[in-house]
């Protein structure tokens, strides 16, 4: 069974039915670490509109099985619900790093501000905030800023992964 | 409604009961679709073994999963007694490959003195999978309401 087939087996959302399902599509297009300019900053490729079934699936998959989690009309979202919107609003844009196959995740830091409701309109702004590198790994970070359509900061996420640093070492892993 | 919190009878060392998950493909593939993270080496089973980014032949749980977990440890008992999330922080120090059995422990590491509302109270917390390796640690920020 591949894994599309796999992944289709799953009661699916319409925003995970439409999202591409292989990172591995279209990697040459991604952000690079060694292209990567640190301080460059933009708003995210997709806006988000969130919508009851985005967070009754995230608290799924959390494995929450409370009833406040799984509101069929007004679920409390999990406080990581804002992984899904980042994924979601970076898309192949600025921040598509993300994305990279044979990248490794070293850790995380996260502020929650508010809640996400249904109806909300989630716009990402992007920042390049550093890159380094450490006993021979190559680090990315950004911040990642989301704000509803009333100018709110809901939430940032100082995302970090370990990346492969090159071109090539990105092809590598994506035809492995 | 349960009882509120109340941000005086708290201590530094009170424990959260603990949450065990198996990490099975099922639940890797449910976390890939709500993550919108669908980087190979969670959910393409013959890539993985190919590649072994992390010197297994496995599929491996989203670190963000990981991270869920701790921070559920605290929703899970606290939520509904006027405690929000507001922060967490979490190395990820170990791979969990597909079929490990991860337990997330904590307990409280700081307390933060504010006005009525605003008390923030830290959890430390600890994912540990089934041979006793620390996979993750971190601190989980947590305001109460009273």
């Amino acid at each position: 069974m591949s894994t599309a087939e796999r992944l289709s087996e799953q009661p699916l959302t319409r925003r995970q039915r439409e999202f591409e399902w292989d990172f591995t599509k279209g990697v040459e297009a991604y952000e690079c670490w060694d292209e990567i300019v640190v301080g460059e900053s933009a708003e995210a490729q997709n806006t988000f509109e969130v919508r009851v079934e985005d967070i009754l699936a995230f608290n799924r998959s959390c494995l929450e099985t409370d009833a406040a989690s799984n509101d069929p009309d007004d679920p409390v979202p999990h406080p990581l619900f804002l992984v899904m919107v980042t994924f979601y609003c970076i898309g192949t844009g600025i921040g598509s790093w993300i994305r990279t196959p044979g990248a490794r995740n070293p850790g995380q830091r996260i502020e929650m501000f508010e809640d996400f409701r249904p109806g909300e309109v989630i716009t990402a702004t992007i920042t390049h905030h550093d890159k380094w590198i450490r006993r021979d790994k190559h680090y990315m970070m950004d911040l990642v800023e989301l704000h509803n359509q009333s100018g709110v900061l809901k939430a940032h996420w100082y995302v970090q992964l370990l990346l492969p640093p090159t071109r090539e070492l990105m092809a590598q892993f994506a035809d492995a | 409604m349960t009882q509120s919190i109340s941000f005086s009878d708290l201590s530094i060392g009170d424990e959260f009961p603990s949450i065990t998950v198996e990490v099975t493909q099922d639940v890797i593939d449910l976390a890939a679709l709500a993550h919108l993270d669908f980087n190979p080496v969670h959910t393409d089973i013959d890539w993985a073994e190919r590649a072994q980014v992390f010197g297994t032949p496995k599929t491996v749980a989203h670190g963000m999963f990981t991270m869920s977990g701790m921070a559920s440890l605290v929703t899970r008992h606290w939520r509904d007694r006027g405690a929000v999330v507001v922060g967490i922080e979490a190395k990820l120090t170990r791979p969990v490959p597909v079929g490990s059995s991860v337990t997330t422990t904590g307990r409280i590491k700081e307390l933060h003195p504010r006005r009525p509302g605003e008390h923030i109270v830290v959890v430390g917390v600890e994912a540990i999978d089934q041979d006793g390796h620390t996979v993750g640690i971190g601190d989980v920020r947590v305001r109460l309401a009273s």
